[in-house]
Parts: structure tokens; C-alpha cells; sequence
């Protein structure tokens, strides 16, 4: 995979560089700043881009903005953004197009590097890869709790798996199940929130995302 | 005879007025009265004039206030006029770093003493006291006096009619109706004229700040050691125990490499903690959605987030960060009151510039909330107010509670 990493702290990007490169992908460019980061998205199109939400010239949320910029320009250009904090807020705003390729971690995650690149990867091929952290926050606010009542507890954590981004196989080996037991949860609990269950896994996992973030 | 049914009830409202008035203005004559007859009654003992002083002394000054308390709610139910009682806050009773309790004017040994010792001294140095206890003289013989009219006519008509005098009786209930309806009307003007605070002047304003001053300074302080806490056993601890591990599992690599392995997951894990604490408490001392966003989509960010329904209707504005961090972390603590003491379920947050910045919040709980001395919102009230804002609080109790900030901006 051909890999933009825009991160404005040296440490960081140069780990995230080795990183990347130690699972035999290509890092194309690295960036430092907002505008820089624009304009490799839009020039380069890179396969996926790791994006740091807060970078200069304002140490607010240039990254962020940038990957919104260059999604607006090219649908669905996968963008991974990594934070030291998440926010529904921020979730939302990157999965309000719905067309998918889209991550949001904590940076947290690259303490497990295979997870990591496996989220990245899944970015690259249209999926989605929240961090659980967002998914207990959209899980656990406002109306959608009372909504979710009616889920059994097992369903309840496969529906967070899901809404993370992994596919039935994924979820299957986190919770030491089956894949068949997965399917029939997933069928059980799309019953009971009313939605339609999709053959393809990522527009499934967009069409739980849209339920939770409704 | 609709005419005649009004003023027949005008007349009756007034009589009770009139009552009420007379009865609230003549305790404190009524006292000097009663001081006076002791007097007269000891006359014989040569202490007899400890009565004649001390009585209306102390009695004055502890009924003044009561007194005017009540002036002040019968206008407002009355007229509609509102007269603030303009009292002076208390200075804040802090702990010295000696252990020792400062309330402004002396030291003691417990905060309880120390409020205890600050209620007279800080009384007596209050203008509003004196206010008072003139107001409790000047109301006796103004609106005290006029208000008797009615309450004398009914006297003469009862002892006419009693004694068979009945023009005397007659023209005694005449007055009395007649007076009724205005007597009581001298209370608001008097009032106004004489309890009503004077506007704060420049010496008033400097008092102030220098409160608020302190207020801000020891908050501050209380702050920072709170951070200092946390960083002291959280972070600091886990790193050094992370540099443990680290070091235990190089020695190990060679002859125990599982063990190594293990200490290493160890450490990993122990990392990504103190990353989950660090980012707490980063988010107590300043949101990083406030800093990347400001204060509309933090308050956004932040209703997302809570258990409650909250709609957040706000036109973009653009604040000074102390501003904007003081007016976030308030309403964050109103919602947290909202779902922990009123069970709400569902709130609206409003932001505004009129051009002053205009917060509302308004929770669906059971109401009854109270600016308390030293509770959550008075310390709420404080923080604004080191920026001159201000909090209205309205909270039947039943609900709902509706809190309105505003905080003067310069319009930029």
C-alpha cells in the first residue's frame, strides 16, 4: 500500500514510518503541517493516510480539517485520523458522508501494531475503524441506550465489535466464538433494531453507524 | 354596583394591608415602648436603666433586618417593586498553610469559629446594617403611622356603635373605608426612598474585586495542587513502575525470555493507563475539543457525550479562552447537576451574544436548586463573576430548573 503519514511530532511520525514499513508497506510522503497535509491527500492520493488531528500552523484541528477537505474533493479518499482524545463530535463529522474509508483511533492503538495495521488496511479497502473508545461513548449517550435495552448482552458486544469496523470473522475470533454463532447473533440483533442486514460487511457496518449515530 | 363591588374589595384588601403593615412597623417602637415601661416599672432599682438601653440597642439591630425582609417581600408581592437587599457577601473563610482559619478579620482554630466570629464583625462593617436600622425607624413613623388610620376608624366605629354613639360610629366606619384602599400605599414610595441600596460606588466596586481576587487566587491554588496530586500518584508512579519492568525484562531477555515477554505486555499495558489517565485529567484542566474548537462545538462535543438529551441551539461565537474555558466548565457542572440531584431527562442548551454572551440552560428535572453558601453553584456564581457575569437561577421546586449566565463581552 502506497501510505501518506502526517503527524507534526517528530517521534511519533518517524515510529509510525518504521511502523508501517516493518509490515512491508510504502510510506510515499510525510507531513507536518495542515496545508502540507491537503496537499499531499490531493496530489499524491495515496492508498490511505494516517492524519493526526492537531497540527500546526494552529495547533487545533487542521488535520482534521484536511482530511474533511480532501473527502470533499475526492469521496471517499481513506483517511485514518489518530488523536490523543476522541469525540463523538469529531466520529460524526467524518462518517457524515457515508461513503466509508474512514478511521478514527485513539493513538493508543499503535501499541498493538498488528490491530493497528489491520484497522489500516480495512481503512484502505473502504472499511471503517473506530476506536472502541468512540463506540462506548455512541453505545452509552443520550437516547440511543434506552434503544439498545432490548439487545442481550453478548448482542451488545457484537454490535460494538461491528460498529468498530471488524467483519464477522474479525469479531468471531475476539470473542472466542464461532463465525456461524456471530452470523446468528448479527441476524438476531439487526431484527430487533429494525435494520436490514446487508451481504457486504463494510456497508453493514456504515448502516450500524448511521442507526447509532441517529 | 360593579363599581361599588370593586371598592368594597379594594377596600377589604387594603383593611388587611393596612393590618399586615401595622404589624410588621410597630415591633420595633413596640419594644422601645416595652423598654420604656420596665423602666418605669424598676424605677425604684438604680439598675433600671439597663433596660432602657440595652433592650432597644440590641433589639433594633437584631429586628432591623427581619423587618426590612419582610418590607422588602410584601412590596414585591404587592407592587411588583423589587428593592434588593444589597447586603455585602461574607469574605470567603479559607485555611491558612499554618492549619489556622482566616475569615477576613481574625484567626481560629475551626471554620465553624471563624464564621461564627465573622457574622457581627462583618454586620456591623456592612452600610446595608445601618440602612436597615434607619429604615426600621423611618417606616414606624411614615408608612407605620398611615397605615393605623384605617385599623383607628374601625376602633372608633366598634366603640360608637358599642356605646350607642352611632354617628360617632358611623363616621369611624366611614373613615375606615374610605382610608382603606391608600393607607398601605405610603409602604413602596417609603420603600424605594429609603431601603433601596445607593448605587455601588468606586470604594464598593475596589471591595469587591479585591474578594474576587482572593476567591481566584485561592481556587487557583486549590487547583494546581489537585494537579499536582494526580500527577504525582498517577503518571509519575506508572512511569517509574514502567521503567521497572522495562529494566526487569532487558536482564531477563537472555536466560527467562517468557518472563520477559510477559513484563513487556506488562509495561505496555501500564503505558496505555497512564495515556487513559493523563487524558483525563487534561480534559479537567482544559477540554481539547475547547482548544481545537471552541466553545460552541465543545459544548456540542460535550452533550454528545452526556447521558442526558440535550438540544444545543448556539450561533457561533468567538470569546477569550478564560472566558470560554469558565463558561464551559459551568455549563458542564449545571448538567452534571441536572442528572445527578434533579434526575433530568432531557435539557437544551442556548449560547447567545446580545452582544453579552448569553448561556441558558434549562433541564426537565425536579427543580429546587438554591445558590448556597459554599455549594456547587455559588462557587459557579464565583468563577463568572471573576469575569463581572452573572447567574439567575429560576427552580420551582417540581421543576424545571432554568439557569441564565451572562457574561459582558466587548462585541469584537
Amino acid at each position: 500500500m502506497r501510505i501518506l503519514v502526517a503527524e507534526d511530532l517528530y517521534l511519533l511520525r518517524d515510529g509510525l514510518v518504521r511502523l508501517i514499513e516493518a509490515y512491508g508497506h510504502q510510506v510515499v510522503a510525510t507531513a507536518g503541517t495542515g496545508p502540507e497535509t491537503l496537499d499531499a491527500l490531493l496530489t499524491l492520493q495515496p492508498d490511505v493516510a494516517v492524519i493526526d488531528v492537531r497540527m500546526p500552523p494552529t495547533q487545533s484541528d487542521e488535520g482534521l480539517r484536511a482530511a474533511l477537505a480532501a473527502r470533499r474533493e475526492i469521496p471517499g479518499l481513506p483517511v485514518l485520523i489518530l488523536s490523543q482524545h476522541v469525540e463523538q463530535l469529531y466520529a460524526r463529522e467524518l462518517l457524515a458522508d457515508g461513503t466509508g474509508g474512514v478511521g478514527y483511533l485513539l493513538k493508543e492503538s499503535v501499541f498493538d501494531a498488528d490491530q493497528f495495521v489491520d484497522a489500516l488496511e480495512r481503512v484502505a479497502a473502504g472499511g471503517t475503524a473506530m476506536d472502541p473508545a468512540v463506540i462506548a461513548k455512541l453505545l452509552s449517550s443520550g437516547p440511543t441506550t434506552r434503544r439498545l435495552d432490548r439487545l442481550t448482552e453478548r448482542e451488545h458486544d457484537v454490535l460494538a465489535l461491528m460498529a468498530e469496523g471488524l467483519s464477522n470473522q474479525a469479531i468471531a475470533s475476539r470473542l472466542f466464538l464461532s463465525e456461524s454463532a456471530i452470523s446468528k447473533h448479527t441476524t438476531a440483533l439487526f431484527g430487533k433494531l429494525g435494520l436490514t442486514d446487508n451481504d457486504t460487511s463494510n456497508r453493514r457496518v456504515l448502516a450500524v453507524l448511521a442507526y447509532l449515530n441517529n | 354596583m360593579k363599581r361599588m363591588g370593586r371598592f368594597g374589595l379594594d377596600a377589604l384588601t387594603g383593611l388587611w394591608r393596612a393590618g399586615v403593615v401595622a404589624a410588621v412597623t410597630v415591633l420595633v417602637p413596640a419594644m422601645w415602648a416595652a423598654a420604656v415601661a420596665l423602666a418605669v416599672l424598676w424605677s425604684d432599682n438604680p439598675w433600671s436603666w439597663i433596660p432602657l438601653v440595652m433592650l432597644p440597642a440590641v433589639g433594633s439591630l437584631g429586628l432591623a433586618q427581619p423587618v426590612c425582609r419582610w418590607v422588602r417581600s410584601l412590596v414585591a408581592r404587592w407592587t411588583g417593586t423589587v428593592i434588593e437587599p444589597g447586603y455585602r457577601e461574607p469574605p470567603p473563610v479559607t485555611q491558612l498553610s499554618t492549619g489556622y482559619w482566616w475569615n477576613g478579620y481574625t484567626y481560629a482554630s475551626s471554620a465553624k469559629q471563624a464564621r461564627q466570629e465573622q457574622e457581627w464583625r462583618h454586620k456591623l462593617r456592612d452600610p446595608a446594617t445601618w440602612r436597615d436600622l434607619r429604615f426600621a425607624e423611618i417606616v414606624a413613623l411614615t408608612a407605620g403611622l398611615a397605615s393605623l388610620v384605617p385599623l383607628a376608624g374601625i376602633a372608633v366605629a366598634v366603640a360608637g356603635f358599642a356605646t350607642s354613639s352611632y354617628v360617632v360610629g358611623g363616621l369611624g366606619l366611614l373613615a375606615a373605608i374610605g382610608t382603606a384602599p391608600y393607607a398601605w400605599r405610603l409602604l413602596e414610595p417609603v420603600a424605594v426612598r429609603f431601603l433601596r441600596p445607593p448605587p455601588p460606588s468606586l470604594a464598593d466596586r475596589v471591595d469587591e474585586l479585591t474578594a474576587q481576587r482572593a476567591n481566584t487566587t485561592i481556587a487557583q491554588a486549590a487547583e494546581i495542587r489537585r494537579i499536582e496530586r494526580d500527577l504525582h500518584d498517577g503518571a509519575q508512579a506508572r512511569l517509574v513502575a514502567l521503567g521497572l519492568s522495562l529494566a526487569t525484562a532487558e536482564k531477563l531477555m537472555d536466560t527467562d525470555p517468557r518472563q520477559a515477554k510477559a513484563l513487556l505486555q506488562d509495561a505496555r499495558a501500564g503505558a496505555a493507563t497512564s495515556l487513559t489517565e493523563l487524558r483525563e485529567l487534561v480534559k479537567g484542566i482544559n477540554p481539547p475539543v475547547l482548544n481545537e474548537r471552541g466553545l460552541v462545538d465543545a459544548v456540542r462535543a460535550f452533550a454528545l457525550d452526556s447521558p442526558l438529551e440535550i438540544t444545543v441551539d448556539a450561533e457561533p461565537v468567538s470569546l477569550d479562552p478564560p472566558i470560554e474555558s469558565a463558561v464551559y466548565f459551568a455549563v458542564v457542572e449545571l448538567v452534571t447537576n441536572a442528572v445527578r440531584h434533579a434526575e433530568a431527562t432531557s435539557a437544551t442548551i442556548s449560547i447567545s451574544r446580545t452582544p453579552d454572551l448569553v448561556v441558558v440552560v434549562e433541564d426537565n428535572g425536579r427543580g429546587g436548586a438554591v445558590i448556597r453558601a459554599g455549594g456547587g453553584l455559588e462557587g459557579l456564581h464565583r468563577r463568572l463573576a471573576a469575569f463581572d457575569g452573572t447567574v439567575a437561577v429560576t427552580s420551582p421546586a417540581g421543576g424545571p430548573t432554568r439557569v441564565r449566565m451572562t457574561v459582558p463581552c466587548e462585541s469584537s
